[in-house]
């Protein structure tokens, strides 16, 4: 599929595959598409971030090709890494039928013993794919350093081949909780975009729409009450996926309404420490009033 | 796409030269503002625009603050320059540009800029106005490191230069090459392999490598701890130019981040920014709250994970002490080890707190040291890496 050629198309395409983006995101979205930059989404936790580049993915049916990040994650597990095992074969078999050598140990370094990490997939797939790197803020910041040329010029060096660059850009979505900074290098080559909890309203509208079995009445409530208990300064406030959570565990319990004792018999979908539990416990009449 | 590329917006400059220079000057308003703006970064805003309606103020505010923002924090000051340059105030936008800015009716969105984003600006100044209701004894006022002699300052920042501080290691989960480990180096045994000809050469390893642990400094500032303020935040700055991976707050009644403060790169520098972020300088001290702020905004989202806290106060607190055995026992639990720095301990070796805040909060710390002194800091500084 073709590039949107308004923030308004973009929009509803976007809704169109079960994703209600705002003004800001949506431009924040198009603009990236338009000049084939990066894009940096930061948020709290349960907004959706990662749900972005999910429904990039399947509205403009490119390949979604994830990364996700952990401490300790290097070159071999997020660009490529050669087959050892197979170079180690082929090495013996060239040692036994006495090959010649020079072709040979060229051969060893070539595309055929490269195995192809998330990263070169994405190169190598170009405008075909939608390139996720989820939670960067969990790779150490050595790891930063690794995608910088990709992200400035869709590009990777391999010293054993040389420079592979993408044909034509992939979307490229990058996002963070904040448990740490990130380097300026890396930033200033994305965009940024920061996502907030959405209104009231479109968190109706946003749970409606993933979760549609759902009354518009109950999913009021439930709104209403996830917005109390964000007010409440719990230890994690519950994002927008808590909030669908919560409904669809009332919707398989066949609750039709919310009161004191559903919350109290639901509050796991929602919160989930201790300390906060206990407080929402201590608020149960002031969590779902009118009971 | 290359049509998108700065050469268009090149080609472009001729029919809408106005609009680039308004462009401009916008990000020049930014840069003043203290947002770091580059050219490139205007490039892109000018580039972003020429897909966009230009004359859109609801795609002109987006597109420049996907373009020019890279933090949350940027956003309030972004919000106020947008507000001031394209909404009103400002005079010397040309007048036939002025006409045709309008908000695109086919959306239904409304920029909001004031309403949707109160911003941090504003809820500072709101915050303190609280503050000053909930303690009579806060005061607010700006107080200069400048009060410091000269000839203090110069001995301190000798000792501290010195003072070299290593907070304890811990084995992460990256690897780097070694003489021996538990893990198997393929790429460096199969190069060798193939230097011997393929003879099967000596296995190469990999061994986990070690990383410090971070360092988070929670220093008081509140009055009971002025006399020692200054050296806290002497030694918070000088640990913060020792290691990179320092994060310091200081706290009266609320909680302020000085870790940017500190990056300045001159002490002075540093130590004036530091005096003017902490707004209640010698009011009264609310720790348990503070620590709350602190583990709401910033210990959740993993900031002191595995690391070490170094708490500085003497335990003196006017708010609740349930309120600080909660925080104290959450903060126990997210980070690796508690220090907690009492100057009235002194010298004394069988130091009992006497304080409501310091008993409640001593079941969950680790190591009580003083710190009244360089001596006490640099025992600190010598304790510390045994903290593992």
């Amino acid at each position: 599929m073709g590039r949107p050629q308004t923030v308004a198309e973009l929009t509803q395409l976007l809704r169109d595959g079960g994703y209600l983006a705002d003004r800001g995101l949506a431009t924040a979205l198009f603009v990236a598409l338009s000049l084939d930059r990066p894009i940096l989404v930061e948020g709290e936790v349960g907004v959706g971030k990662t749900e972005v580049a999910k429904a990039l993915a399947a509205v403009f049916g490119r390949r979604l090709i994830r990364l996700q990040c952990y401490e300790g994650i290097d070159t071999n597990q997020a660009l490529y890494e050669w087959d050892y095992a197979r170079q180690m074969l082929q090495i013996r078999a060239l040692s036994e039928r006495q090959l010649d050598a020079d072709d040979a140990v060229d051969k060893l370094f070539g595309p055929k013993f490269l195995l192809e990490r998330p990263l070169l997939e994405a190169v190598r797939a170009g405008d075909r794919a939608v390139l996720l790197i989820d939670e960067i803020d969990r790779a150490d910041d050595e790891f930063e350093a690794f995608l910088l040329e990709l992200l400035s010029d869709f590009q990777i060096t391999i010293p054993e081949i040389g420079t592979i660059k993408a044909e034509t850009a992939p979307l490229v979505v990058l996002t963070s909780n904040r448990t740490r900074e990130l380097h300026d290098a890396l930033k200033r080559r994305c965009l940024y975009h920061w996502v907030g909890y959405p209104s009231p309203e479109r968190e109706v509208e946003i749970v409606l729409v993933r979760v549609p079995a759902a009354s518009e009445a109950l999913t009021r409530k439930v709104v209403a009450a996830v917005n109390r208990l964000r007010d409440l300064e719990l230890a994690k406030p519950p994002g927008v996926a808590e909030t669908i959570d919560w409904v669809r565990t009332l919707d398989a319990l066949g609750e039709t309404d919310l009161d004191a004792r559903t919350v109290d018999d639901t509050l796991g979908a929602v919160v989930k420490e201790r300390d906060d539990l206990e407080l929402v416990r201590a608020n149960l009449d002031g969590i779902a009033p009118g009971a | 796409m290359p049509e998108a590329g700065p050469s268009s917006v090149a080609d472009a400059a001729p029919q809408r030269a106005p609009f680039v220079e308004m462009l401009v000057a916008f990000g020049d308003q930014l840069r003043d503002a203290g947002l770091a703006v580059g050219s490139g970064d205007v490039i892109t805003y000018t580039a972003a625009m020429v897909p966009l309606d230009p004359t859109d103020l609801v795609d002109l505010y987006w597109a420049g603050r996907a373009t020019m923002v890279t933090r949350r924090d940027q956003i309030p000051v972004y919000d106020r320059v947008f507000r001031s340059f394209f909404l009103g105030e400002r005079e010397d936008i040309p007048e036939p540009l002025r006409l045709s800015l309008h908000s695109a009716a086919e959306t239904q969105s409304v920029l909001q800029v004031p309403a949707t984003e109160p911003g941090a600006e504003g809820r500072d100044e709101q915050e303190v106005r609280l503050g000053l209701m909930a303690s009579d004894a806060a005061v607010l006022r700006d107080k200069s490191f400048a009060a410091c002699t000269t000839e203090e300052l110069a001995a301190l920042r000798r000792i501290m230069a010195r003072m070299r501080l290593a907070p304890p290691r811990r084995r992460t989960r990256r690897t780097a090459a070694a003489r021996e480990g538990r893990r198997p180096d393929p790429r460096r045994t199969v190069r060798e392999t193939m230097r011997m000809h393929g003879e099967p050469s000596e296995i190469f390893w990999r061994r986990r490598r070690l990383r410090l642990r971070p360092l988070i400094l929670i220093l008081d500032v509140s009055g009971s701890m002025a006399d020692y303020s200054r050296n806290l935040v002497q030694f918070a700055y000088s640990a913060r130019r020792a290691n990179t991976r320092v994060e310091a707050f200081c706290f009266g009644t609320r909680l302020t981040r000085v870790t940017r403060a500190l990056e300045r790169r001159r002490v002075d520098d540093a130590l004036e920014q530091a005096a003017k972020a902490v707004f209640d300088w010698e009011g009264g001290t609310r720790i348990g709250a503070s620590l709350e702020t602190f583990l709401c905004d910033f210990g959740r989202r993993g900031v002191c994970r595995g690391g070490i806290v170094v708490i500085c106060s003497d335990g003196l607190d006017r708010g609740d002490p349930q309120v600080l055995a909660t925080a104290m026992e959450r903060l126990s639990r997210l980070c690796h080890r508690v220090v907690w720095m009492n100057p009235h301990k002194g010298n004394n070796r069988d130091f009992q707190p006497s304080t409501v805040g310091m008993m409640v909060a001593a079941p969950h710390v680790d190591l009580l040291l003083s710190g009244h002194d360089l001596r006490s800091l640099e025992e600190l500084a010598a304790l510390l890496p045994e903290l593992n």
